[in-house]
């Protein structure tokens, strides 16, 4: 019996790959979790209620165990975001290169007055996050599986006019 | 994707041990690495080496964890109960996420294959046949950069059935992290590995004994891996001859901040740290001095600018008053009020608390309430009381980790060296440093927005 949840689920292709991520780790072992859940992402862009009941039925977990590692992990998003979601580093060694002033302008920039907001037409949100280990580079941001190195307002203003015609995975 | 510019050491130094190969073209590549006598450390260590050898090499070397407690990693490779027939891992802590450190992405993206190989000799060393690489979730070209090497290692056999003939089936993998500061600390990893939420083992056991699955494991840093390959190659005893008595080798430094040429920097220990900050990282920019640096991390104790001729062993930063730590060297100058600095840090152990102990989930948040009060003016006398009371209950080690400690040490010692600055915020509401008299707003990221308007004289300062 299972009940009924919120929200998008993947394909039964990607619950598919789900199934077959157990064999990786030791048997019996929740290792699988994280993956199968990076899988969800990629697909959704975030972890629906309805998706992560998939995750537990393939891998034959309580649902509520599955959420709770979710909402352990910060790179997993509970909540939707932005089709193109910027990774802001502020800590310490990017802040002392302008950081604050980085993600003030993004702000602005993407036209959001608060971190998670998802601009108007659904397609940009940012946060900040704590040190991206590239403090050689600061400040830094992370965008699509990349790191955008020793940024200024004007790089920020051209990673957003290039953004408007990708799609969600980030390919042109 | 323009080709990045490589910011630290690389080429052939006399004190180059892990960098020496870097900045050679497509070095990442198995054919280049080979060329520069890469894998004949493998080679030495299937064919020529018995693992107990191994072991005691390591020992001579004097090698040290570069992960952050700074432990004999000879002697942590003792630990493991002898082979019962049973699974055994080698863990790799790639889970960088120290504020400040950013070597073993360094390593990792400029020589993978290093870090493979590395990564086989502990394994034969201890006799794991299975090694899992926990790599942060944000270093995704990382990631593949080194799953390719693990790849070319594949198909070239030096990972497989039988590496140069000898029957000890080795493999590695990569598992990917999601974004928890606390999972470099090695048993909240371990229990992340397991699909857990990550939060720290109460020990022992120690994961020697009983670490991933519960079985014998060893747990070892990306750099300190990295290293081995130089050190089985040319033996432990050439290694030793680099560094002081007890802190032997050479060391990969990032320097972030402000300095001219930020930069991941390779340094024999005992070197003082000006030849480091103001020697290849270039110094303070024009007209500016250093004021404070945290030299192994944002977990090691803030020293003052005038101690700069601190060498960069472990002991002498000790009696300096702070720690080797990550190797994390952040440097801050006189325009920056180390009362905001501290708040920054705070935020992060605060939000990065996995939330097991009580002193550490609560410490944390009471203590970043204080700071935003105290920077948004309204600070009065009791609060430097009350910073005292927050570090010394989050200190001492009344936690299971270090983060604990680690959030209690930005109260303690930024207040010991600094205690001008707070008193300035706390006593009088003012910021002699950013605000010119005035307490500056709260960044963006501030957390309470339910503060009273600050009241009477205290306006004039908000």
């Amino acid at each position: 019996m299972s009940v009924e949840r919120a929200g998008e689920t993947v394909p039964e292709t990607v619950v598919e790959e789900i199934r077959e991520l157990p064999k990786r780790f030791q048997p019996g072992s929740r290792s699988a979790v994280m993956p199968a859940l990076d899988l969800v992402q990629e697909e959704l862009g975030y972890l629906t209620p309805a998706a992560m009941s998939q995750v537990a039925e393939a891998l034959e977990i309580d649902p509520g165990y599955v959420e709770g590692v979710a909402s352990f992990y910060s790179l997993f998003h509970l909540e939707p975001v932005g089709k193109h979601h910027f990774y802001v580093c502020n800590n310490l060694s990017c802040q002392l290169r302008g950081a604050e002033e980085i993600l003030t302008h993004l702000k602005d920039a993407i036209g959001v007055g608060e971190y998670g907001e998802i601009s108007q037409d659904g397609l940009f949100s940012c946060e900040p996050v704590e040190c991206l280990g590239a403090c050689e580079y600061a400040p830094v941001l992370r965008y699509h599986h990349r790191f955008h190195y020793d940024l200024t307002d004007a790089a920020v203003d051209k990673l957003i006019a290039a953004a408007r015609g990708k799609r969600r995975d980030g390919k042109d | 994707m323009a080709k990045t510019e490589l910011r630290g050491s690389h080429g052939p130094a006399p004190d180059h041990v892990l960098t020496r190969w870097i900045g050679i073209e497509n070095l990442a590549r198995i054919g280049v690495y080979e060329k520069q006598g890469g894998y004949r450390s493998w080679k030495k260590a299937m064919t020529e080496l018995e693992p107990a050898e191994l072991t005691n090499e390591v020992k001579i070397s004097g090698l040290r964890g570069r992960g952050g407690a700074g432990f004999p990693t000879g002697i942590k490779w003792g630990f493991l109960p002898p082979p019962d027939g049973g699974p055994r891992f080698v863990v790799v802590n790639a889970d960088e996420s120290e504020p400040g450190t950013a070597k073993d992405r360094y390593l990792m993206e400029n020589n993978p294959h290093q870090l493979v190989e590395g990564i086989l000799i502990a394994c034969r060393a201890v006799s794991a046949q299975q090694a899992w690489i926990y790599i942060r979730g944000e270093y995704d070209l990382q990631h593949l950069a080194v799953q390719a090497a693990i790849d070319e290692a594949r198909a070239a056999g030096y990972i497989g059935e039988k590496p140069y003939g000898v029957d000890f089936p080795v493999d590695i993998q990569l598992f990917r992290g999601h974004g928890a500061y606390i999972c470099g600390e090695e048993t909240a990893l371990l229990e992340s590995l397991e699909g857990k939420r990550a939060q720290p083992r109460s020990r022992p056991p120690f994961p020697a004994v009983k670490g991933a699955w519960g079985r014998p494991t060893l747990l070892n840093n990306v750099e300190t891996l990295s290293t081995l390959p130089w050190i089985i190659e040319k033996g432990g005893a050439e290694y030793a001859k680099f560094g002081t008595e007890k802190s032997h080798g050479t060391r990969l430094f990032t320097v972030s901040g402000d300095v001219r040429k930020p930069g991941n920097y390779e340094m024999e220990l005992g070197r003082p740290f000006r030849d480091l900050i103001e020697g290849m990282a270039g110094g303070a920019r024009p007209g500016r001095k250093i004021k404070a640096w945290w030299p192994g991390g944002s977990s090691a104790p803030v020293l003052t600018g005038d101690l700069l001729d601190t060498p960069s062993d472990l002991e002498a930063l000790a009696a300096a008053g702070s720690m080797g730590g990550s190797g994390g060297v952040i440097v801050a100058d006189d325009t920056r009020c180390v009362v905001r600095m501290a708040y920054r840090l705070m935020q992060f152990y605060a939000r990065e608390s996995c939330g097991k102990c009580t002193p550490c989930r609560v410490g944390g948040n009471w203590a970043v309430r204080t700071y935003e009060r105290v920077l948004s003016g309204h600070g009065t006398a009791d609060d430097l009381a009350l910073f005292d009371r927050v570090q010394s209950g989050l200190a001492a080690g009344r936690c299971l980790c270090g983060l604990g400690d680690a959030a209690g040490w930005v109260i303690q010692w930024t207040m010991a060296r600094f205690r001008e600055e707070y008193e300035e915020h706390c006593l009088r509401n003012e910021c002699s440093v950013e605000g010119g008299g005035r307490a500056q707003p709260l960044p963006s990221t501030a957390a309470s927005g339910d503060l009273p308007p600050p009241e009477g004289r205290k306006l004039a300062h908000a």
